[in-house]
């Protein structure tokens, strides 16, 4: 009844506990040093003198290291300020921010998105800098920067780069299909039309003449400041009409029909970055990105893309593009070094040895000047990039205003909206009008 | 004094003779039963504060940055006024009610096999558990778009047999079915429990129905079933209780959206989106109770019809 | 009782019992079609994994473009530029989580075996009451408990640690373990404990002697889940640890997206190769006592 365990004779046995007493030696050693550091062991070092700074940002390894190699610089510069960083995907980013606010852990210094800056700093979480206005120097920024971060009155951040959007054309297929690349400054919405309608055409559907994104914030805002509107108004308001919205979907729904446009269910969602992007897998011939991807998308194109304005510039009631910035760098109201915090912005921000070891990973330096210092030390993709985007900086363009709180949930609403419209289960007028209805009362509640 | 709970079940029993004795005996009873439960006694305090805690939060207006402000039952008014976290309802709903019995299907007829002997046994149960290991990694989630694409293999396969493409993954009709298959694909934890189960069933009771001549159905119905009951309910509750909590393949399959056209907006991502992203997390609070009294009720429907239907051998 | 059942039949190893059943009712044909559908189906589970394992060899720019399993450009250098691309070896990453699995299994085993021992086997004063707290701690929503538990962690002390991690499983938290330990120890005979109990055994002594061993495939089974979750879990370390040197595995993995730029797809996939080999390995290892099969059914 009894198992009969096989018989091993006696010298196995004993190499094989030795083996597996090795294994386990060599395996305890770094597991209690895990141990050790796990349990409160170690990064205990309460140095009486000097600050710790607790900075935070999103992006990945990457970035990291650029933004490691600026903070070197500070760090040696300034021997008495140590600093804590700590990164994650923009994801789990927001979640651990938000946490940490609310339970009162909230870093010194951190990287603050556009959408969700009034969240924060309405609530006075973020630090008024106008209060350290000694010790931060705003005014190398042009108008349009310095008013990004800007509440009523009070600055709740430094724009950490700038960007703008911008539409990108594959001049290969322009050349492969025999299609003449527009003027970038002069083109309108009915010149893209025309140049995607050919490349559909000249490929048979191979390869769509474009595919920009219609459910993006970032890409209807530029046309609804172009019919004169603002999507985001100066006092937090909704201000695009019914009209206007439809006027878009209606639009790129031309495009699908007459196949300039991919059709229904073409677009999967599923992220990947520029080298899963359809414009680098040859299936589209144009689409609209932000400037700072500039390098990314052109590398997996294998260097064949132009850069150009958005259409409808030059016909507009008004100027549609923007000058933004993938987020600000904001200190938390409750910091307990806030002069500290201060002067490394500072740095970040007007130093140009700080932006020649970022280069241009978060877009191009807010500071004119040190924009045009670094320019040169570029990679040539990131020159085009910040050449596009120094051109738009001179010009008047219109404020771009930071999200009214409850002003995230709009994007959904937009995304749910005009997959509906783009599957034909709702009219655009029909979905322009609960967009408007849904935004409205999300800014309202 | 301890009452046993036996009898408090049971109304009307009659009170058990010689109350001294059974009041000692009870006492001691309580004492194992306590013992036992100790580290867990200590381990609610750090699950039941939190739980009141959001509890609380419910009634609140909270905003993650400011205190809360009790504002009552306006959460749970909105929500019935809030036609998105209907939608979300009804996605939770109908992928749970699909995907649970289908993937518990899978499982018990993989198990089944799987426990019949095949030579490499150990390879393939380590080959069907795979998929749950990757589960809704990003990986897999970049996979399912080539399989479920425009292009894809799916839509190639179809193609065979004249089915038009089909958009999978960002149709808002189809996209709720992807996520369904990706569950059912990834039946292995089910599987490997079952399997367990199944090796606990005494091979002399397959042995003495062999030799009476019963059928495979008939030994699957009178021998398997009952005796696997105890495990069929555990993973059938188990399932419900994680189907109606889904969240992370729909979280990484649209990138913290809700899918097209919030076709795979789950109850419990929308709940994230409000607390975490819209900084309601009084409201996803009130969401997080509601969906605890609709799990509680259907787990209870379950635990009450498992009087007929499971066996345990005491 | 027929002299044929007279000695229940001992759990023997695999290929024995294996070898038993098979004798019942399958033809060789029926075992063929049984292996072929067994081989379909492996093969659409494997699909996935053999994508990630090819894709992890290719260069960042054709893993998106090159759908074939078979690279067109190899490029293994991912994995050991991937080992040191972060601020620490991917060694650290891989013993730190190892670590935490590890105190987990053992937290998990030890409290869930206890309190599930309770809730199957003995009666107590509010057993029914506690068995539905329990099974209710299962159905919130973890998110909206988040925020209340890391003020509770945070005020204890323990930001930075791995106690928030690691407590919790000693102190039989985890429902689900507790759950199917004690849906195994109900379909166990209770004429096992009685004998027990007749033989003067304590309640201890029948839970450590008699219920515990029999038990096997349900710890075999809670070892490998908790194995599996613990070691995949993100959110758990993304908020309590800040220090890089204590990150995990997930953690690590994580910090090659960026998924507003452009990540280390190839980089980020051979880790995660790497990531999988403990847990397929451990499953591999566990499964033997999956399967064996209770020693006697305790009947005299």
């Amino acid at each position: 009844m009894k198992e009969q365990p096989p018989s091993t004779p006696r010298s196995e046995l004993g190499r094989r506990n030795l083996l597996k007493a090795t294994g386990l030696g060599l395996a305890a050693a770094p597991a209690l040093a895990a141990c050790g550091r796990g349990f409160g062991g170690g990064g205990d070092d309460e140095s009486g003198d000097g600050v710790t700074l607790n900075m935070v940002w999103w992006g990945d390894a990457t970035r990291a290291e650029k933004t490691q190699a600026a903070l070197d610089i500070f760090i040696e510069a300034n021997p008495d300020i140590k600093i804590e960083v700590e990164y994650q995907d923009s994801g789990p980013y927001q979640d651990k921010l938000a946490t940490r606010f609310a339970a009162g852990d909230a870093p010194d210094l951190m990287a603050m998105r556009m959408d969700s800056l009034r969240e924060y700093a309405d609530r006075g979480a973020l630090l008024d800098l106008n209060e350290y206005g000694d010790d931060i120097d705003l005014s190398g920024l042009s108008d349009n920067a310095a008013s990004l971060a800007e509440v009523d009155g009070s600055v709740f951040g430094v724009p950490a780069g700038l960007n703008a959007v911008g539409f990108v054309i594959r001049k290969d297929f322009a050349e492969q299909y025999g299609v003449e690349v527009p003027d970038g400054n002069t083109w309108s919405w009915d010149d893209l039309g025309a140049f995607a309608q050919a490349i559909s055409d000249a490929s048979g559907k191979e390869v769509y003449g474009t595919g920009f994104d219609v459910q993006t914030l970032q890409n209807i805002v530029v046309w609804v400041r172009q019919q004169g509107e603002d999507l985001f108004t100066e006092d937090g308001q909704f201000g695009a009409t019914e009209a206007t919205v439809e006027a878009w979907l209606t639009m790129a729904d031309g495009l699908r029909q007459s196949g300039a446009y991919p059709p229904a269910g073409f677009f999967e969602e599923i992220g990947g970055g520029p080298e899963a992007s359809y414009i680098a897998q040859g299936k589209l011939a144009s689409q609209i990105i932000p400037t700072n991807n500039f390098l990314g998308y052109n590398e997996a194109c294998g260097g064949n893309l132009v850069l150009l304005r958005i259409p409808g510039e030059a016909q507009a009631v008004r100027r549609g593009q923007s000058i933004d910035c993938p987020h600000l760098w904001s200190v938390a109201a409750d910091s307990k070094h806030p002069k500290e915090a201060v002067k490394l912005l500072e740095f970040l921000t007007n130093d140009p040895e700080a932006s020649i070891a970022t280069g241009t990973t978060r877009g191009v330096p807010a500071n004119e000047s040190v924009a045009e210092e670094i320019k040169d030390s570029l990679e040539p993709d990131d020159q085009v990039a910040t050449e596009y985007l120094m051109g738009l900086q001179g010009e008047d363009l219109p404020r771009s205003y930071t999200y009214p709180p409850g002003g995230s949930a709009i994007a959904d609403f937009l995304d749910v909206i005009a997959v509906e419209v783009e599957f034909g289960r709702q009219t655009a007028a029909e979905g322009a009008a609960q967009f408007v209805a849904e935004a409205k009362a999300a800014i309202a509640g | 004094m301890s009452v046993d709970t036996e009898s408090a079940v049971m109304p009307g029993a009659v009170a058990p003779p010689a109350p001294q004795v059974k009041r000692r005996r009870g006492a001691r009873k309580d004492r194992a039963g306590y013992l036992f439960l100790l580290p867990w006694f200590i381990g609610m305090l750090f699950t039941i504060v939190p739980f009141f805690a959001s509890l609380y939060l419910a009634f609140t207006d909270y905003n993650l940055l400011n205190a809360p402000k009790w504002i009552g039952l306006e959460n749970f008014t909105a929500m019935f006024r809030d036609p998105v976290l209907l939608k979300s309802l009804q996605v939770t709903f109908i992928y749970t009610f699909v995907s649970v019995p289908l993937s518990l299907a899978a499982a018990l007829g993989v198990a089944m096999i799987l426990n019949r002997g095949i030579k490499g046994l150990p390879w393939y149960r380590a080959v069907f558990y795979l998929p749950s290991l990757l589960g809704a990694s990003v990986a897999v989630v970049l996979l399912w778009r080539y399989v479920f694409g425009l292009d894809g293999i799916v839509n190639a396969f179809l193609g065979w047999f004249g089915v038009p493409a089909v958009s999978w993954t960002s149709d808002p009709d189809y996209a709720l079915t992807t996520l369904i298959i990706l569950h059912i694909w990834t039946f292995g934890s089910p599987m490997v429990i079952f399997l367990a189960g199944l090796r606990q069933i005494p091979v002399m009771y397959y042995e003495a129905a062999a030799v009476d001549g019963a059928s495979k159905w008939r030994r699957f119905r009178s021998i398997t079933l009952p005796l696997l009951s105890p495990i069929i309910f555990f993973n059938l509750i188990q399932s419900l209780i994680a189907s109606f909590q889904t969240f992370t393949q729909g979280f990484v399959m649209n990138n913290g959206g809700g899918g097209p056209a919030n076709s795979t907006l789950f109850y419990n991502l929308y709940l994230y989106q409000q607390g975490f992203n819209q900084f309601n997390m009084g409201y996803a609070s009130a969401m997080a109770w509601t969906l605890l009294v609709i799990i509680a009720v259907f787990t209870a429907l379950t635990f009450f019809t498992a009087k007929y239907w499971v066996n345990y051998d005491s | 009782m027929s002299s044929t059942l007279q000695t229940p039949r001992a759990a023997k190893p695999d290929e024995d019992a294996d070898a038993h059943i098979e004798r019942f009712g399958s033809t060789r044909k029926s075992r063929f079609t049984r292996h072929m559908i067994l081989c379909v189906i492996g093969l659409v589970m494997m699909y996935p994994l053999l994508w990630l394992v090819s894709s992890s060899v290719k260069p960042n720019g054709l893993i998106f473009s090159d759908l074939s399993l078979w690279p067109a450009e190899w490029s293994p250098s991912n994995y050991t530029e991937g080992w040191t691309a972060l601020e620490w070896d991917f060694s650290v990453y891989f013993t730190n989580s190892i670590v935490i699995v590890v105190l987990s299994i053992i937290g998990n085993l030890f409290s869930c075996s206890l309190a599930a021992y309770g809730f199957a086997r003995l009666n107590f004063t509010g057993r029914k009451l506690f068995f539905a707290l329990m099974l209710g701690t299962m159905m919130l929503p973890g998110h909206v408990l988040l925020i209340p538990q890391y003020i509770l962690f945070a005020k204890l002390g323990w930001l930075n640690t791995y106690y928030p991690l690691l407590v919790p499983n000693f102190l039989a938290t985890n429902a689900f373990y507790i759950f199917l330990m004690v849906q195994f120890m109900r379909s166990l005979p209770q004429e096992l404990d009685d004998a027990a109990r007749i033989d003067g055994c304590g309640p201890f002594r029948t839970f450590w002697s008699i219920i515990l061993p029999l038990c096997r495939p349900a710890f075999a089974t809670t070892a490998i889940f908790t194995f599996i979750s613990v070691w995949n879990e993100f959110f758990g370390p993304l908020l309590y640890l800040t220090d890089p040197e204590l990150y995990t595995v997930p953690l690590a993995l994580r910090q090659f997206i960026d998924s507003e730029g452009q990540s280390q797809w190839g980089q980020m996939f051979a880790m995660s190769v790497l990531s999988l080999a403990p847990i397929v390995g451990f499953f591999i290892a566990g499964q033997k006592y999956l399967v064996k099969g209770i020693a006697t059914t305790g009947l005299k």
